[in-house]
Formats: structure tokens, sequence, C-alpha cells
């Protein structure tokens, strides 16, 4: 019994190796997580911009989208963003932002990505006829009369006869 | 004693001066001189825009007067800044379209209408004489020439398919291994079958690995770093390009479409900077290059003949997801080698940005792989692409193509399998294009 247990504890802690042309019984998962940004400066519409961990390469990217997103992806290009070391915290020691790799992925046939609207502007339309209203016409009309007077070109008041 | 005969100077002064005014009479006017003063210009060395203004029309003023176009050609050339580089064959995708944003060209898919209408190349008729010069019909070539050019380009596909016993070349050399000296070989042979029909081809001449090369301005930006901060300043390109042999010709072709005659399509606007393409920028000899010297008798272009690179080519594209990617790099290739070629032509005889073309320069254009052939023709009619000329310039560059086309199937058993006729008939009538009056 006793050999019979520590045959099947062997057993289990071995698990069974892999060799090309077995079945896969375990899903690999990788360790990265790209973040999808808004580009800083304009792009043309058919890049999108991810901020991605350093270790990833330029196919690792490929090979993410294709195979866990099913996006063909055209071209991908990486480069590192270097963050700054001279900031200093309240005990005078530099603080490192910690740096971080973007890559511009380019869509294929001409397929389009345009970055939502997260934080959408809001129109502050004042209502006619409401408080809100008459106090900034007010204040807008005060500030008008508080202005000097555009014929004398930026000379003082107090500056004549 | 003073003189007795000195007369008062006054009296004498006087009465002479009252006799003349009485001689000339009181009805004439007197000869009123308008004062000489110097042109009123602004300064040249002021810290001032119009000091800027002034500087830059002296400046076009030396360039128009230039006394040779060596000398313009260095006068506009010589001052060196960072310049995007151009490259014809090019990995970054929708290429095509900024490049005719870069180059003002409008791309019509197709061939013009003297390529297409009439293409009546080969002559049924059995046993007729080739025409002389000047002949009635001079793009119509025998039917024995052109079984004998069909043997030619079979035999060059043997020739380094199956033949020549050949070792397998190292990594993205198959190209230049295999289909470079069946390229080379073709276009020859072909030249001098056809020359006896086209008597421009026996003043040509043939360069292999020619150097084209263009510098040229477009668009206007503001420059962000550096000690010239906030200034606007033109975007500049330039190309320098490799093709695989060129024809140059001492006459110039005649153009496809007059001068004034506007397209209906649409040049493409891009409203990004070039980097984001990517285009990468240098700063090094701007060169303006025909693949000659200016005082070549041979300073204009008829066609180029443009191999493409194995990191180019079908299968790779086919393998990275970018199937429509092929025919926009061949028509990128095109518009970017023909738009340099005709621009440097165009210079070559003194035009300039500020001194636009007054005929339109043309050239042809052969993009190949060794399997599938693309045609191209350019008319260059405009080279004033700079933000100050290109305010009220109505004119286009246009670039007519077609698809690629394959020219023969496989090779098997030493035979070339699936020649195709119409690839052929293209070719020859390219290169029997000639101008009218010869």
């Amino acid at each position: 019994m006793v050999i019979d247990l520590k045959c099947a504890c062997l057993y289990l802690s071995r698990y069974p190796l892999y060799q090309l042309g077995n079945p896969q019984l375990r899903i690999f998962r990788t360790n990265f997580f790209m973040t999808l940004v808004k580009p800083g400066k304009e792009q043309p519409p058919d890049t999108v911009q991810f901020r991605i961990p350093m270790e990833m390469t330029k196919c690792d990217i490929k090979n993410y989208l294709e195979k866990i997103y099913s996006v063909p992806v055209g071209a991908v290009r990486t480069r590192i963003q270097y963050c700054t070391n001279k900031k200093r915290n309240h005990l005078n020691q530099r603080v490192k932002r910690p740096d971080y790799k973007v890559a511009y992925v380019q869509l294929v046939q001409q397929q389009t990505f345009q970055f939502p609207e997260i934080f959408p502007q809001k129109d502050t339309a004042l209502e006619p006829g409401s408080v809100e209203e008459m106090q900034d016409q007010f204040m807008q009309d005060e500030q008008q009369r508080q202005k000097a007077d555009p014929r004398r070109g930026g000379v003082t008041e107090w500056f004549g006869l | 004693m003073a003189a007795p005969s000195r007369l008062p100077l006054l009296q004498f002064c006087s009465t002479r001066v009252f006799l003349l005014r009485c001689t000339q009479g009181f009805h004439s006017e007197p000869a009123v001189q308008e004062p000489a003063y110097p042109p009123v210009i602004p300064s040249r060395t002021a810290k001032s825009k119009s000091a800027k203004k002034r500087r830059e029309e002296d400046y076009y003023n030396q360039v128009r007067a230039a006394s040779s176009v060596q000398d313009k050609l260095r006068l506009l050339t010589k001052l060196q800044r960072e310049k995007y580089v151009v490259y014809p064959q090019t990995f970054t995708l929708n290429a095509d379209r900024w490049y005719r944003h870069f180059t003002k060209t409008v791309f019509l898919p197709g061939l013009p209408e003297k390529c297409s209408v009439g293409r009546q190349v080969v002559d049924q008729e059995n046993g007729k004489v080739p025409p002389a010069a000047g002949g009635v019909d001079p793009t119509v070539v025998d039917e024995n020439t052109f079984s004998e050019l069909r043997y030619l380009v079979g035999n060059g596909i043997l020739q380094e398919n199956f033949y020549l016993k050949k070792r397998r070349p190292f990594l993205q050399k198959e190209q230049e291994h295999f289909v470079a000296p069946f390229l080379s070989n073709l276009v020859s042979s072909v030249t001098n079958a056809l020359a006896k029909y086209n008597p421009l081809l026996k003043m040509s001449s043939l360069d292999f690995n020619p150097e084209v090369s263009f510098y040229w301005m477009r668009g206007e930006r503001t420059v962000p770093r550096g000690h010239r901060r906030g200034r606007a300043d033109p975007i500049r390109f330039q190309i320098n390009d490799q093709p695989h042999c060129q024809i140059r010709v001492p006459q110039q072709l005649e153009e496809f479409l007059p001068l004034q005659e506007s397209v209906s399509a649409e040049v493409p606007v891009v409203q990004f900077e070039p980097n984001r393409l990517p285009m990468f920028q240098r700063q090094y000899d701007n060169n303006i290059f025909i693949g000659s010297k200016v005082t070549d008798p041979c300073s204009y272009g008829h066609t180029q003949f443009h191999l493409v690179h194995d990191r180019f080519k079908r299968d790779r594209l086919l393998k990275g997801n970018l199937a429509d990617q092929i025919e926009v790099r061949l028509r990128a290739n095109a518009i970017a080698s023909l738009f340099a070629w005709t621009g440097a032509q165009a210079m070559y005889q003194g035009f300039w940005s500020h001194e636009d073309l007054t005929r339109p320069f043309v050239s042809q254009a052969v993009v190949t792989d060794g399997q599938y052939f693309s045609f191209f023709c350019y008319q260059l009619n405009t080279l004033a692409l700079t933000v100050q000329t290109d305010h009220n310039n109505p004119r286009k560059n246009i670039c007519w193509g077609t698809e690629s086309m394959r020219l023969y199937e496989a090779v098997k058993d030493g035979e070339v399998v699936g020649l195709n006729d119409d690839v052929l008939k293209l070719l020859v009538h390219f290169l029997l294009n000639k101008p009218q009056k010869m």
C-alpha cells in the first residue's frame, strides 16, 4: 500500500514531457499586456498606438494581435520612451519615472481606427433668461467696462495733460 | 591800378542775364530737371521681413541670371539642410498616395491613348519590308521580327533558369542572381533588334546601373528645435535612385497630353508630416543627375527598367498580409523614379521652380520582378512645387500605369510555358516610341 502511494505521488509530481507532435494539454497564455493609448501627436488614420512592456518585440506584437484578437497587422514600429530621472522627492533623492515602450501598428487593407473621445466636451450653452446667464452677461459687461480705452493704444490713464 | 577794362561783375551779369532772358522769350517754359533719387527699396541686412524678401529676390535673380546650367544647378543645390530621403522601392504602406502628394502627380490607370489606340504593333502580312525612317506607320513591326523577339526573350529566360548551372544564391540575392542578367540581356537584345524600326534607338545611350537623383522642395513647416526654431522652412526631398538600366536619347519624346489640358483626377492632399509615413531625414550632398553630366548629348530620357528587390517580392508581401500593397508599391516606385528622372532632365534644360516648364517632359518605365511586368508613362508638366510658386499653379504631373502582367507562366523541361504576347507587344511599343518628326 505504502509503495503504491509512493508510486502515485511520483507519477503526479512529474508531468508528461511535451515533444513536437504531442497533444497540447496545457494552454500557455502570455505574460504581456498591451495598452491602447490615444496618440499624443496626430497619426495617420490607419495607425494604432500601444504602450507595451519593454520585453516585447515587433514580431511578438504581430503574433499577439493576430492570434489572440484576430486583427491582421500590416506593419509594426516600436520605440522606447525615456522618462526623467531628474525629479526629486522630499528627501532630495532622485526619483525615476519608469521608461516605457510604444508601438505603432499599421492596419491592412485601408482599415482605419480613431481613438474614441472618452471625455466629451460639454457645450456650456446657458439657457437664455436663467440666472447664470444674466450673471455671466453682467461679468462680461463689467470686464468690458474695466478695460482701458483702445484708442489710447496701451498708454496708461495717468499719462496726459 | 586794377584793370580799368574790368567791368563790375554784377553789371555784367545782370545785363547778360537780362539779355539772355530777353532773347529766350517769356513764352517758353524753363527746362525743369527732375531730381534723380535712388529707388526706395528695403535694406539687405536688416532684421526685418522686407529685408528677408529682398534677399530672397536677389537670390532668385542671381539664379535666373546664371550663365550656364551647371552654375544654376550649383546655386540651387549648394545650401545643405536636413531633407527627407524618398526611396522609390519602399517598405512603407500606402506609399503611392504620399508620393503623389509630394510630387503633385495624378495617377491614371491604363496607358495613354497614344499607346492603347491603334496598338497594331505586329504587321500580320508576311514579307513586309521594314519602313524607312519617317515611314507612314512607324509603330508596326514585321511578323518575322516579332517572332525573333519571342525567341530572344524565351532564350534569355532559359539561359538564366535552365541552361546555366547556378549555385543557390545567398539570402535575398535571388533577383540579382537570376533576374538581373536576364533583364540586361532582354533590354540589349530587344533594342538591337528594334533599332532598324526606330532610328532614335541608334542614337541612344543604354546605361546599366545608372544613378538618377533629384532634389526638390514642397510645402512648408515651422522648425521645431534648434537655432532656427520658429521659422517657416520649406520641406526638402531627395531621391537617389538606381534603376537596373535606362535608355537616354538626344531628342525629346512627344507629349501624351497638351500642357494646358486639365485632368479630372485630383492630387491627394496629406495633412500629416512626411515622418509619419515613416520617412527619415538626413543632411548630405544635394544631387541632381539624370545618369550623365549636363554636357552629354543624350540629355533626354526614353525608358527606364526597374528590378524589384528581394525584400519587396510578391511572395513576401503575400506572406505578410499585404496582398493589396503589391500594386501600390509598383506605382510608388514608378512615380518616384520617373518624377526624379523627368525633373532632372528639365533642370538640365535650365527650368526650375521659379522658371516653370514651357514644354512637358515625358519618360517611360518598366518595373519587373522577372515574371511580372508593369508599364508606366510619366509626363512632367510643372516643377513649381514650392509654396510660393504653387499658389496659382493649375498644372499637375501625370502618371499612367498598368497592372502587373505575367510574361511567362513557368519554365519546364527546357521550355518556357505560357509566353504572353501582349506584354511583349507593349514592350515593343514602348521601345518604338519616338518623336513625330523623326
